[in-house]
């Protein structure tokens, strides 16, 4: 098993919404500020790493047909720690997140990561691929905010940019979402063709 | 085979679920007690903020129209004579949740203050009910340069502008663009608001919220008089 290969495929190789497009649904929704993608990064990484955890270690006495409900609830369990831990710790994470906290369960990096990875897998292996795919998912995520952010609201890390500016309101919204999102895409796919090419 | 096909699954099936049950409720015990105090603090300061200077009576809760109602009362000495105001939750829906938010009102029906409590509207856009109009950059703070903050906690200026208004009749939304202080005297004369920009929506829910909080206000002061006819009203 080459640990560092698992490690790193999540980043740029497999990354989740990029290469293997999933997770859209978060990517889009809390990219509207760096901050929020930061902690929403760290939350999901978070459940995630510990899912597989988890569901690694458990993977040999569950059996076949009962695995999804088994992992579901091991992931909603970590959803909930998380979710209770912001609430009191940084209420006004927890705030800015609103339900995009509760909806880490239905995540697809994490469901998916479980049925491909964990559930075939060793624990530190495991914790590796976790890892992993959390940077990926995080620095998509981030670098989308950060376009977002500039862009939509004329701030970064919730400080003004260039006083008296207006800012390009679509950006925020959901259609800038769309299109910063295909943007990347488009770059990930020419990068990885050329890169095929060769 | 019923070992193996019901047995076995049961038991781990069990067994994950109440690794999970257990784990929580150890994570709850300490975490509960935080978030409540956490909802309290959020409260008091609220409470502060909206009637500032007054001392605050017991919250009171009541039903009007099958919906649950709290409000407070309060009093500000000045001299012998002694003035009432009251302060209420209202809640409605915004563009991307229920919008609450604590308001004071004075005997008369003019506001002393509101404060959005919590809110999940679009950040940049909705969101900016609750933005406190900020005069630093980014620069500023990369190169140390101290910001300089007003006297004491500054509201934000979407909240601002509706201390002053009269609840009476209707609260106008204007499209103004931003509030800033020298619009203040204009809106006040309209009994009108300026609208967030690209936010209609929000604006109308704070505005309506507000004003419907009013009317069961009135109700509920109305029904407590009621219950106690020899009281200091």
């Amino acid at each position: 098993m080459n640990y560092w290969k698992e490690f790193r495929k999540g980043i740029w190789e497999r990354n989740p919404q990029l290469v293997v497009g999933l997770a859209f649904c978060p990517t889009l929704a809390v990219s509207t500020s760096v901050s929020n993608a930061l902690w929403m990064t760290l939350a999901a990484s978070f459940v995630l790493i510990w899912s597989n955890i988890l569901i690694s270690s458990v993977r040999k006495v569950v059996a076949k047909h009962l695995r999804i409900p088994i992992f579901i609830t091991i992931i909603a369990t970590f959803v909930t720690v998380v979710d209770l831990l912001l609430n009191a710790y940084r209420p006004d994470v927890y705030k800015s997140l609103g339900i995009f906290i509760p909806l880490i369960v239905v995540n697809c990096i994490i469901l998916g990561r479980a049925e491909e990875f964990a559930s075939k897998n060793g624990v530190l292996v495991s914790i590796l691929d976790g890892l992993g795919m959390g940077i990926g998912f995080g620095l998509t995520l981030v670098v989308l905010a950060v376009a977002r952010e500039i862009l939509g609201a004329n701030k970064l890390f919730g400080y003004t940019l260039i006083p008296g500016m207006k800012p390009a309101a679509a950006m925020i919204m959901a259609p800038g979402a769309f299109f910063a999102l295909a943007l990347m895409l488009w770059g990930m796919n020419a990068i990885n063709a050329r890169k095929k090419r060769k | 085979m019923i070992v193996k096909d019901i047995i076995k699954p049961t038991v781990v099936c069990t067994a994950v679920a109440l690794a999970c049950v257990y784990a929580l409720s150890h994570v709850q015990k300490i975490t509960g007690p935080e978030i409540i105090k956490r909802i309290k603090e959020k409260q008091d300061t609220a409470l502060n903020l909206v009637l500032p200077g007054f001392t605050i009576g017991e919250k009171r809760e009541t039903t009007i129209d099958g919906k649950e109602f709290i409000y407070w009362e309060a009093e500000k000495k000045e001299g012998i004579a002694a003035t009432r105001a009251y302060a209420f939750l209202a809640k409605s829906p915004g563009y991307a949740g229920d919008v609450d938010s604590m308001v004071g009102v004075d005997e008369k029906g003019t506001i002393l203050g509101i404060s959005i409590i919590s809110q999940t509207e679009t950040p940049g856009l909705g969101a900016r009910c609750v933005e406190v109009a900020g005069q630093e950059t980014l620069w500023d703070i990369l190169k140390g340069r101290t910001p300089h903050t007003g006297t004491g906690e500054q509201v934000p200026f979407f909240q601002e502008q509706f201390k002053g208004l009269t609840l009476n009749s209707k609260i106008n939304i204007l499209k103004l663009g931003d509030w800033t202080s020298d619009k203040r005297e204009s809106l006040l004369e309209k009994n009108g608001i300026s609208a967030l920009t690209g936010a209609t929506i929000t604006t109308t829910a704070v505005v309506r919220g507000v004003e419907s909080g009013m009317m069961r206000l009135n109700r509920a002061l109305e029904e407590s008089a009621k219950e106690q006819p020899g009281g200091a009203r």
